[in-house]
């Protein structure tokens, strides 16, 4: 006996894989089919749908490149959340199945289906070009390449993180946002025009930002932090987002688009009452003539229901109201002073 | 008796006043003193950390610190309040000199944001204090024969390094309650997903797609109604549920309750006296 | 279509530098970039550590000629000495270029891009970014594309050049999208398709596609390969998927234990144990695995790397991409279990014949990247060399492409030619009696080849390899592609590359058994010494009526004479 003994003798464990099919030449509407392998410990579920591929079903489509997490070609949804299958242990989904024993495998959404699991990603790249996903550099063209730029551990810190996305587009199929409108910017576009943007060497932060700014830009987020919760690299999309959110209105004041004022409208308010001024938030989001013709018919009902939010003057104060403004104002000044020497530098 | 320190969140105080209202019918029965916090003051919403990051600081440590002030954790039943004071407050747990300027200004008021006091929402503290088998020994009249569809929403889950409490993608503590109080969950893949309310004044199309999504999933699963841990969620699956059904084109409704009445029906409060006619559906 | 100036084949690091670099040369040339997968896809993402260049940052006193020296040195003196000192000459400056467009090196305190030590660099000289250096770059070039408006037909599938005697009139690939057989008649086309060391499959660090497209498709058109039989191997592969766990995991202290439990590196490497070189860890545990003191799974034979008597502290706060990976690749917690590896090949020196400036032999056609073989590595390539190969050389060829192809009339392709290449591809798909699985003869190659033609080699191994990929082949006419569909037909595509793996398998066996010498990756049992006398020199194979045709070309020497080559 020269076979020795495998210390990693593990079990196999029953796994049917309900895998969504449509091959638009054939087929007028999507299926399930349903392949049951026998899957040991440390099987991923990308090796699972290459076993199913080579051994079962050949005509099983999706797209692998790397299997090792780094290049994103693998993006689908298994049991219902976007990730990749190549990273996706196949013993922890089962823990996670609606149907005992069943992982649910589909496309990415918010993306054109071109067939089974491979979804077009072009609307994204798109997108890149779009809001000029990449640096304008600063350097005059005879310089290249002959000089470095000085960045500081500071600034690299500000996008080192940014720059881990792969551009697996988890993100764009999670987001709530996108799924109503698929204009919408997408996370990962504002994470890498994030990214742009806080780098010094780039010379066309303003244009992008411009850009940014838009309708189906940055000021359409939710803030249902489903893109950084399903980040396969753990990104905080969000942060970049409000990042975004806080430039814009530094460089731009309100002025832009009914999200900066929604936002700028809160500042008032607090300072004024201490509590939110709700009935006339639409009106200073949007002006008068939207809400009349946007919230009237609802209002009826809810006047109807004594459910409208009173009107400003019956707005009680929080208790406390004047001390809070004395100190609402001081850290005023502190912001002010603050600016005054990030700009003095 | 476990006493807290409520935080009345703006739109408790305005839009949907029937969710205090009924916490007040119940909170005794569970054992419970929610301290109301008249002091507190907006939280900002999701706006304020990015328009001034150091107002959204000093307001939140003091929300906080109110709390702190009587040693009681602080119980917040809007989820995006939730969201929002616990930003701040692991912003100032996490950066020594933010604490220290806030401080320096909340000295007027004779506060102090010390960081020792938590802050939780209410469905955590029905089901991780109250306990779900004490919960279902005071239940009168079981939700038995009501098909629930649980609407998480999402400031109750995300981001996860701040809320922490449930898998921000398969959550459960909503689907516990509801079971406690003789209900049945159904699944559904919206539970955990967003209603829209944050874009609602902004893009108001994209928002309503999003919640006439959710509400189309909860009715195609039978559900008799859904039920919601926040005000906000309830405004806009409620208060614009017609506009949203209509903009896709659904003709049919579903109620949507506060967790706040769904407890209070289970303990034997009627619709009349925990405010439910002021829903829009009904 | 519209005849091309240039058509690039490839969209990793190469690739889009070509592309880059031959608009900047001449902005009013009709470019395209083909690629199988999206550009931001492809392999050079998977580049961890870095890339060379004697930027002096780290250390003040590191010159260009060091780093010249060391790759020589490195090369095991198979590389071409003048191909070396372009490729460190322009180093520095390729490295800047990224820096001003936008690639995020990490940084030293000064704020220059930051430079660490790597394998057998005399001077602290890789530039990095964090352990993602191959992904920022991809990213960046890829961006400076889109920037530039470079025209990408991304997922078509190459499938072979048009030829007309000694030039080639262009490139037949397949659009995935919708299974047409498109035309790009083109006055000059560079490949940059990066390497072949998949073929090893299950015993390969490299991505599935990495299946020597580029080289294949100018093999079957009658150019030489270079070199082919030189692979390397790292010495921990996972073993179920052979993905790299890198140095790190041994540097922090991790043992290598054999099924006996034994820490075997003390009877090959008693100081430095572990901790050893590349070539001679993997040999070790080669012969560890050989000799029967391997685990065995139905996966293959492997070893242990022990990580638990450092600590879940350690490990946690060190080591936390090892254990991912481990735990993402195997399912093993390396806190609670050591884990199971072997050698993986991961790298491929030979490639497509070129000169210093990426042409081949065929007029218009060029090459660049892990797919060319200049030769700057020669028998062994250093760590922190390779994404410096594919940018300076990427770079080169596409200022070379972009100003030759003036020099060439416009090409056309006939419709003839082309109903060729779809009626290949018809046959393929017709199902007729007794069939084979493209899956199963996949995995005998990668077995057949690490057993054979893999870290030990040997005269009578290396016939038995050579005559497993002869009968692959056969029963590869055979295989059924099952999938009838036009659009997106990945199983067409799967045996499409298996067919390009098995052409350069036997060019890799060939040149092994030629090649009667041990010189950097090639270790031949029954030659186990450097035999410069006779084999100071390229090994080349050039497809010659069906048959691979053995060849040599000299090694071009410069200030470095030959030394023996130790550490």
């Amino acid at each position: 006996m020269t076979e020795t003994i495998d210390q990693h003798q593990e079990g196999k464990r029953d796994v049917t894989f309900r895998v969504f099919r449509f091959n638009p030449q054939v087929d007028s509407k999507p299926y399930f089919d349903d392949y049951t392998i026998s899957a040991e410990r440390g099987i991923t579920v990308l090796r699972s749908l290459n076993y199913i591929k080579e051994h079962v079903d050949a005509t099983l489509s999706f797209r692998a490149f790397c299997q090792a997490g780094i290049c994103g070609s693998c993006g689908m949804r298994v049991n219902g959340i976007s990730k990749l299958a190549c990273t996706s242990q196949v013993w922890e989904e089962l823990d996670k199945c609606r149907e005992p024993g069943i992982i649910k495998v589909e496309p990415l959404r918010s993306l054109p289906m071109i067939k089974d699991l491979i979804v077009d990603m072009d609307p994204l790249v798109d997108k890149m070009k779009h809001y000029s996903n990449w640096i304008d550099s600063t350097m005059p063209l005879a310089e290249m390449g002959k000089k470095e730029f000085l960045v500081s551990e500071e600034e690299f810190h500000r996008y080192d993180k940014a720059t881990d996305c792969i551009l697996c587009a988890s993100c764009v199929s999670e987001c709530s946002i996108l799924r109503a409108n698929k204009e919408y910017v997408s996370p990962a576009v504002l994470l890498k025009s994030y990214r742009m943007n806080v780098d010094s060497r780039d010379s066309i932060h303003d244009v992008r930002l411009a850009e940014l700014v838009k309708d189906h830009g940055v000021w359409d987020c939710t803030h249902c932090y489903r893109c950084q919760e399903s980040c396969v690299k753990s990104i905080p999309i969000m942060e970049a987002i409000h990042a975004i959110r806080e430039d814009a209105l530094e460089c731009r004041g309100p002025k832009d688009t009914s999200g900066a004022k929604h936002a700028e409208a809160f500042m008032e308010d607090i300072e004024k009452k201490g509590k939110l001024v709700e009935a006339t938030l639409p009106i200073r989001t949007n002006g008068m003539v939207w809400t009349l013709r946007n919230l009237l018919p609802m209002a009826v009902k809810m006047i109807v229901k004594r459910r409208t939010p009173p009107p400003p003057p019956l707005v009680k104060s929080a208790k406390g109201i004047k001390i809070f403004r004395v100190m609402f104002r001081e850290m005023t000044e502190h912001v002010k002073q603050d600016h005054q020497k990030t700009h003095k530098k | 008796m476990k006493r807290y320190a409520y935080y009345m969140s703006c739109i408790n105080e305005s839009m949907t006043k029937e969710l205090d209202r009924s916490i007040d019918f119940w909170q005794k029965d569970l054992g419970l003193e929610f301290v109301k916090l008249h002091e507190g003051t907006c939280c900002g919403g999701s706006n304020l950390d990015y328009v001034s990051p150091k107002h959204f600081a000093l307001v939140n440590a003091r929300n906080i610190a109110l709390a702190e002030k009587m040693g009681l954790d602080l119980i917040v039943s809007c989820n995006t309040c939730l969201m929002t004071i616990r930003t701040a407050k692991k912003k100032l747990d996490e950066t020594p000199a933010l604490k220290k300027e806030v401080n320096d200004i909340l000295k007027k008021e004779g506060l102090e944001y010390r960081g020792t006091s938590e802050v939780r929402h209410l469905l955590w503290v029905l089901v991780d204090d109250v306990g779900l088998d004490a919960i279902k020994a005071k239940v009168t009249v079981p939700l038995k024969n009501y098909r629930i569809a649980p609407f998480y929403g999402c400031h109750i889950l995300r981001p996860s390094t701040v809320l922490g409490r449930d898998n921000p993608l398969a959550p459960s503590s909503l689907d516990q309650l509801i079971e406690a109080l003789g209900g049945q969950t159904i699944p559904y893949e919206h539970k955990n997903r967003c209603c829209g309310f944050h874009t609602l004044l902004v893009a108001e199309e994209e928002s309503l797609n999003v919640a006439a999504e959710a509400l189309e999933e909860a009715i195609s699963a039978k559900a008799d109604f859904i039920v919601t841990p926040c005000p906000l969620c309830h405004t806009v699956l409620d208060g614009y549920q017609s506009k949203a059904l209509k903009q896709a084109h659904i003709e049919s409704s579903i109620p949507v309750f506060h967790i706040s009445e769904m407890v209070g029906l289970a303990l034997g409060y009627t619709a009349k006296q925990l405010g439910i006619k002021r829903h829009i559906v009904v | 279509m519209k005849p091309f100036d240039i058509v690039i084949v490839g969209g990793g690091g190469a690739g889009l530098y070509a592309a880059m670099e031959a608009m900047k040369t001449n902005p009013a040339l009709n470019i395209a970039v083909l690629s199988k997968v999206y550009p931001n896809r492809s392999h050079t993402s998977a580049a961890q550590g870095g890339a060379n260049a004697a930027l002096g940052n780290k250390a003040k006193d590191d010159t260009i000629e060091m780093h010249i020296f060391d790759t020589i040195k490195g090369s095991d003196y198979l590389a071409d000495q003048d191909a070396v000192e372009v490729l460190c000459s322009e180093a520095p400056k390729i490295i800047r270029e990224l820096e001003n467009i936008g690639t995020p090196w990490s940084r030293l305190d000064d704020n220059t891009i930051a430079q660490r030590p790597f394998g057998g660099a005399g001077r602290p000289r890789c530039c990095y970014c964090a352990d993602k250096t191959g992904h920022t770059i991809l990213q960046t070039l890829y961006e400076q594309c889109l920037r530039k408006g470079v025209l990408f037909f991304n997922e078509y599938f190459a499938l072979n050049l048009s030829v007309n005697g000694s030039r080639s009139r262009g490139l037949i690939a397949m659009n995935m999208k919708t299974g047409k057989v498109e035309a790009f008649p083109a006055k000059t086309v560079i490949f940059a398709t990066g390497g072949y060391a998949k073929m090893y499959w299950n015993r390969s660090s490299n991505a599935a596609g990495n299946s020597g497209d580029g080289q294949a498709i100018a093999f079957r058109a009658g150019i030489p390969m270079k070199d082919m039989e030189f692979v390397q191997f790292h010495p921990t592969g996972l073993r179920k998927s052979g993905l790299l766990v890198t140095e790190g995991a041994r540097g922090e202290g991790g043992y290598l234990i054999n099924k006996d439990g034994e820490r075997f590196m003390a009877r090959y490497a008693k100081e430095k144990m572990e901790l050893g070189p590349r070539d001679l860890v993997s040999r070790s545990i080669e012969t560890e695995i050989l000799e029967g003191r391997g685990f065995n799974s139905p996966a293959g034979k492997y070893i242990h790397l022990d990580l638990r008597h450092l600590g879940a502290d350690l490990i946690k706060s060190r080591l936390p991409q090892i254990r991912e990976m481990s735990l993402n690749f195997e399912g093993v917690d390396p806190i609670e279990e050591p884990i199971p590896v072997r050698p993986t090949a991961h790298y491929s020196m030979g490639g497509i014949d070129t000169d210093n400036f990426g042409r081949t032999v065929m007029d218009g056609v060029y090459a660049a990247g892990e797919c060319a073989c200049v030769s700057v590595h020669g028998a062994n390539r250093l760590g922190g060399n390779s994404l410096l190969d594919i940018l300076v050389f990427g770079r080169i060829v596409g200022h070379t492409a972009a100003e030759e192809a003036g020099k060439f009339s416009p090409a056309t392709i006939s419709e003839a030619e082309l109903k060729e290449s779809v009626d290949e591809l018809r046959n393929r798909m017709q199902p007729s009696g007794h069939y084979e699985r493209y899956g199963a003869l996949r995995e005998e190659l990668g077995q057949t080849l690490a057993l054979n033609v893999g870290i030990f080699r040997e005269s009578s191994l290396l016939h038995k390899g050579i005559q497993d990929i002869a009968e692959l082949k056969e029963r590869f006419k055979k295989v059924r592609v099952f999938d009838s569909s036009d659009v997106f037909n990945t199983n067409l595509m799967q045996v499409l590359e298996l067919q390009n793996m098995l052409e350069l398998a036997e060019t890799v066996a060939v040149g092994a058994l030629a090649r009667e010498e041990s010189r950097g990756s090639h270790t031949r049992i029954d030659f186990p010494v450097r035999d410069d006398e006779k084999w100071h020199k390229h090994t080349l194979a050039t497809l010659v009526d069906g048959k691979v045709l053995p060849g040599e070309k000299p090694v071009t020497m410069g200030r470095y004479e030959l030394q023996e080559r130790t550490y």
